[in-house]
């Protein structure tokens, strides 16, 4: 229990200065920008209390917020996503698993892996980027950086599971 | 009641989330009018050291650029300056003026030197992060220069931070005018690419030349006159056809902003007040 939340804790510091210092910098085709930091989100176990995912994902959000000068955005977004992450979670899950079932690539298997992760982040982004351009709105804007986000997202954090498996 | 206890056990994540929720969108819909919220911005002591740590390092790349840039325009203003004096010298047959005038205009201004810890180009609301606060004398509303022309105006400030609002943000309004021709209007900008800002109404019976420069006005009373603002690139009429709307291409390299000089004008108070009172009176009058 204790390892488990200074794993998380960990993840937490890295994403954070990741996010702040190297991602928040790439506008690929002035769109895409990789939001890695969903990836904690997606990894509680399934047995995971909801309060404590819901605040891990908040003060994670509001600590992202602050390095971007985005108060709220973020924070908001995530909590969401923290709210209906065991709702997805048990989509993908098969019927016969653990009840600590940890998601990732080796425990789902390729496929499914992917459907949950892509469904995470394009929630995310929805989320996020409606937010974000609120007084400001640009419909074709608005789906590119949707499209943009959630497929370099995607692509990250598939990277990053391929090499965790190792 | 105990049926109430156990329906708020079973859906605590429920209050919870809405609890986090309505903290979240306080904070958004507040954030542009609270001064006070400067601790959750990256003015704040955490954000703002891994900045100062970053840019340290980055900076130390880019310092040949930044380097040549600053010779070039040395060079360019040296010869300038050069011109000038001897074509004021023609004029008065007096050698020193130049050198009086220019005492004499920066005494009235402080200027303080600051290094940009973290900028932005790409979004809507871009904001820049300087590594000096209100230790170091800067305040709110205060102008921000570069060695290349003008770059915001300070909006938050903590002890050891502050944040600038650049011209590159759509709440930027900067009051400039066209150099050598006098007439003025407001830098905005609003979204696209970061080289280019619009000034609104310069008036109708205004004459100008593409590629004039665009210089600030002096009248916001945050900048100097005659900071540089950008050089013309296209004029467009205004929506209700009133007035022009420039295209200016900035002056400043947004993109590769480091060190930066906050301006502090001792008498900035003192026109503060005088329009305030002005407008009040104004106000009152209206009332009778």
């Amino acid at each position: 229990m204790t390892i488990d939340i200074l794993k998380r804790s960990l993840a937490f510091i890295v994403l954070c200065l990741a996010q702040a210092l190297v991602f928040n910098h790439i506008h690929l085709f002035d769109c895409a920008t990789p939001l890695l930091y969903v990836y904690l989100v997606m990894l509680f176990r399934r047995n995971t209390s909801r309060w404590s995912i819901l605040l891990w994902s908040f003060f994670l959000g509001l600590s992202v917020d602050m390095f971007a000068n985005t108060p709220g955005v973020a924070a908001a977004s995530l909590t969401f996503i923290g709210l209906i992450q065991p709702y997805i979670l048990d989509l993908f899950m098969l019927q016969d698993s653990d009840d600590d079932f940890e998601p990732g690539l080796k425990s789902m298997g390729g496929d499914r892996f992917f459907y949950y992760v892509l469904i995470l982040d394009l929630l995310y982004n929805i989320v996020f980027f409606t937010l974000e351009t609120f007084n400001f709105f640009n419909w074709i804007q608005w789906l590119e950086c949707i499209g943009g986000s959630t497929i370099i997202t995607v692509i990250l954090i598939l990277v990053i599971e391929n090499l965790r498996k190792k | 009641m105990r049926n109430l206890l156990d329906f708020i056990a079973k859906y605590n994540h429920w209050f919870l989330f809405i609890l986090l929720e309505v903290t979240s969108f306080a904070l958004l819909f507040q954030y542009n009018s609270y001064q006070g919220s400067v601790w959750l911005s990256s003015a704040n002591v955490v954000a703002g050291k891994v900045y100062e740590w970053n840019s340290s390092v980055e900076q130390f790349f880019s310092l040949t650029h930044v380097n040549k840039e600053l010779m070039l325009r040395n060079f360019y203003l040296e010869r300038q300056v050069n011109q000038l004096r001897a074509q004021v010298y023609d004029i008065t047959k007096d050698t020193t003026s130049v050198q009086r005038n220019k005492l004499q205009m920066l005494s009235q201004y402080h200027l303080i030197p600051a290094k940009v810890i973290s900028n932005s180009v790409n979004r809507n609301d871009n904001f820049i992060t300087l590594d000096k606060g209100s230790d170091d004398g800067i305040k709110s509303d205060m102008g921000v220069v570069c060695g290349n022309g003008v770059v915001g105006i300070v909006y938050l400030v903590s002890k050891h931070y502050s944040i600038v609002i650049p011209a590159l943000n759509p709440k930027s309004n900067i009051s400039c005018s066209i150099r050598g021709r006098g007439y003025f209007g407001y830098l905005h900008w609003s979204g696209g690419p970061s080289q280019q800002a619009f000034v609104d109404d310069i008036p109708r019976h205004a004459h100008f030349k593409l590629g004039d420069w665009i210089i600030t006005s002096g009248y916001s009373s945050v900048f100097p006159a005659g900071v540089l603002v950008g050089k013309i690139l296209q004029a467009y009429n205004s929506h209700d056809g009133l007035s022009y709307r420039l295209k200016v291409q900035l002056s400043t390299d947004f993109g590769n902003l480091r060190d930066v000089c906050v301006v502090d004008e001792p008498d900035i108070k003192e026109r503060v007040l005088l329009l305030n009172a002005a407008k009040d009176s104004l106000k009152q009058k209206s009332n009778y």
